[in-house]
């Protein structure tokens, strides 16, 4: 069944109040599905709602509105960034606000610890069944792979796109999942998916991150055939991969896979037959939605099979070597990539504390300075990742193992590399910048981090 | 030797704050044409400030004013400072011979920018001053001062860069080529290969991300290092200063330039020692 307002489908399926709302983020800052969704929550007066996005962006001006009104009891992410958090933080949220990562939320879903009524799912194309692509239509988004979970396992599945095709090639989503198709406008701009810069920093600081990263993976004869690898979209996580891209061909070594979120850099190392495998979550750029299309080894993949802890196939539980950034670190290793240096939030894990769990080496790549303040805390503001999961943190000045990682420290002990303990990296920081006075902050809980396995590890505090 | 010289404006915190992490063999703070008339004393307070608690281990020079005035208030302050030496820019016979009467009572070495057309015309007798270590290309204010334009290939400089490089080598100096002035990569790497090729010992930059190439470029090749030491281990073992190795007469001069390249090799990181392989 075809339907043409976002009303009709709320009429059809009976969507009240208290019913609980899930959305993806693959069209990020280009949405306009759940600004759409909820603006008729807003016409209908609904109330108690429950929302369950994977990912929250500035662009998502009605769900603050939403919250802003007291219409929403619980709410769920894996990432926040915009204006939400300001309503969040004034405590104007019924219910509690609760920060997954994404194998986190792939197993909430999963085994029902969180409960979908029905699933809004943009997807870039579809045919009348409801078979449906992200690599064809008007806005394409390449990956669906956060929004397979909810289209598993919502009560009611409902595609949303602007694009109806005669059949689709290989459906993300197929038709027997699927109770409905919702025909708009527009769903958004896909041009809104590009992450971050998704440009190689030319920042010499960045750079020399990223040299002495590669360093380090080479000084601990990691880098073999066969081995797999994961980094971000940031600057420096594009540096370490391009030199991760030229280490291997210079030695004539291929990876087995590259996983998690694409970019053209990725897609490079593939055509260039530099690694087997692309499995994709998450495209960040057109060249990773073109290859998704065409190359036969750049293959799709869930949240569930990427990254969910009870999935004994997960992807990542084979991965080498990751790759990840930082707002803060402590000394105990524990990263936050969730709130500012103000306590505000302004990110989240996303899949950084499920790799972290799962790879062989996690390594944080970050300045020791951000501005004046340095990287290294006695204690982070909001636990992401825990430290336990952390091996080695590297900056510009310096690179700190975790102790608990003696495998590493036998064997970097005769490089030439900068290795100090993170206690020695946090006063060199300290030197230079003076010791920050610890922030003030509330007692007032706004919300709270599950890490993956559905354990409470850290509150958000109210900003002052 | 150094083999790069980085500038960094003595008034941007964060660039004084991490000018040691980008692996320049030397560093040179600039207090003069990066800075606005303005902001001089800025530069001069952030640079003492940062001195005070940082040390780092490179070479450390500052590019002075050479204005009258500015220049008084400049040496005042590198009097007091832990530094390596002093760029004097606008550099000739006169100017020279007073800093170097200012600085009688320091250690402080002097680099000499050579950047007017009158420069040229005593140059050797700025080589031949005892406290210059180095005689310093100014590029563009040279260019500016002929009329002349300047590209990668580097037609306008040439006899400049050819007269400093003969003056600096007859007076066992240094010689600095100048910076390239843009962040144009292809254009950067020709004017690089020419520095080294015309026989200069190091080059300037204004970009830290110019510093690696730069190392590179100045660096003794493996292949060389590698017939540098066969040259020197023949010698230990004939004990002679004059043989045949591979086809080629060797003799003194050449086994003293073997000499010279493994102890930069040294130098450079790139071996650990004489007897390191590759």
């Amino acid at each position: 069944m075809i339907y043409k307002s976002v009303e009709d489908v709320f009429n059809a399926f009976d969507i009240k109040n208290g019913a609980t709302l899930s959305f993806h983020h693959h069209l990020r800052n280009g949405d306009e599905v759940m600004n759409q969704v909820l603006k008729t929550c807003l016409d209908l007066d609904l109330k108690n709602m429950n929302l369950a996005p994977s990912g929250i962006f500035p662009v998502h001006k009605n769900l603050a509105k939403m919250i802003e009104e007291k219409r929403v009891n619980h709410l769920t992410c894996n990432y926040l960034n915009g204006p939400s958090y300001e309503a969040i933080n004034q405590s104007l949220l019924q219910g509690t606000f609760t920060m997954h990562s994404h194998g986190g939320r792939a197993r909430a879903i999963k085994e029902k610890d969180l409960t979908i009524d029905v699933a809004f799912i943009a997807v870039s194309a579809c045919d009348e069944k409801g078979n449906a692509t992200g690599l064809e239509g008007n806005n394409i988004m390449g990956s669906l792979g956060y929004a397979i979970e909810d289209s598993l396992h919502a009560k009611t599945v409902i595609l949303v796109t602007d694009t109806i095709l005669q059949s689709i090639n290989c459906p993300q989503i197929k038709s027997e999942q699927v109770d409905g198709v919702l025909l708009l406008e527009s769903i958004g701009d896909s041009k809104g998916i590009v992450s971050g810069t998704l440009k190689i920093t030319k920042d010499p600081l960045g750079l020399k991150i990223a040299r002495d990263t590669m360093k380090l993976l080479s000084a601990t004869n990691m880098i073999q055939n066969g081995v797999s690898f994961q980094s971000g979209a940031g600057g420096i996580s594009l540096a370490i991969t391009k030199m991760f891209n030229d280490y291997l061909k210079h030695k004539n070594l291929k990876a087995s896979f590259y996983t998690g979120g694409i970019t053209s850099h990725h897609v490079q190392a593939l055509k260039e037959g530099l690694v087997e495998t692309l499995y994709d979550v998450q495209c960040f750029d057109l060249d990773a939605i073109n290859s998704l299309k065409d190359n036969d080894n750049h293959l799709f993949m869930s949240a569930h099979d990427y990254a969910n802890p009870n999935n004994p196939d997960r992807k990542i539980k084979d991965l080498d070597i990751v790759i990840l950034g930082a707002t803060e670190v402590d000394l105990e290793f524990n990263v936050n990539v969730t709130t500012d240096a103000l306590n505000r939030v302004m990110g989240g894990s996303g899949g950084h504390s499920d790799t972290s769990e799962d790879a062989f080496l996690t390594v944080i790549v970050s300045p020791l300075l951000k501005g004046r303040m340095p990287l290294i805390k006695d204690k982070v503001t909001t636990i992401t990742t825990e430290g336990q999961f952390v091996d080695v943190i590297v900056t510009e000045r310096g690179i700190s193992v975790n102790p608990k990682r003696k495998d590493l420290l036998d064997l970097l002990k005769h490089s030439d590399l900068n290795i100090m303990s993170i206690n020695a990296l946090q006063e060199m920081a300290h030197t230079l910048s003076g010791k920050p006075k610890p922030l003030k902050r509330s007692n007032d809980v706004i919300g709270q981090i599950e890490n993956r396995h559905g354990k409470i590890i850290d509150y958000l505090y109210k900003k002052e | 030797m150094s083999r790069s010289y980085l500038f960094i404006p003595g008034n941007v915190p964060r660039m004084l704050q991490n000018m040691d992490i980008y692996e320049a063999d030397a560093l040179i703070i600039d207090w003069e044409d990066s800075i606005s008339i303005n902001e001089k004393d800025e530069a001069r307070d952030l640079t003492n400030a940062y001195l005070k608690k940082m040390s780092p281990s490179q070479d450390l020079y500052i590019r002075i004013n050479s204005e009258p005035g500015l220049y008084d208030e400049d040496l005042n302050l590198i009097k007091t400072l832990n530094i390596t030496g002093v760029v004097l820019p606008k550099s000739d016979v006169s100017t020279l011979k007073k800093l170097t009467e200012d600085l009688k009572n320091t250690s402080l070495k002097i680099i000499a920018l050579i950047e007017s057309p009158h420069a040229f015309f005593e140059l050797e007798k700025i080589a031949e001053i005892d406290c210059v270590e180095a005689l310093f290309l100014g590029g563009e204010d040279l260019s500016s001062a002929l009329g002349a334009k300047r590209e990668a290939l580097g037609e306008a400089l040439m006899f400049a860069r050819s007269k400093i490089i003969m003056a600096a080598k007859a007076y066992h100096k240094k010689c600095i080529d100048t910076p390239w002035p843009t962040n144009n990569e292809s254009d950067f790497y020709i004017d690089l290969n020419l520095s080294v090729k015309l026989g200069f010992d190091s080059k300037a930059c204004i970009h830290p991300n110019q510093v690696l190439p730069i190392n590179e470029a100045f660096s003794p090749s493996k292949l060389i290092i590698k017939e540098a030491k066969k040259i020197i281990a023949m010698h230990k073992k004939t004990g002679k200063m004059r043989f045949s190795l591979d086809g080629k007469m060797i003799d003194k001069p050449i086994i003293m330039r073997a000499q010279s390249l493994i102890k930069k090799a040294i130098q450079y990181n790139i071996i650990k020692g004489e007897n390191d392989d590759l």
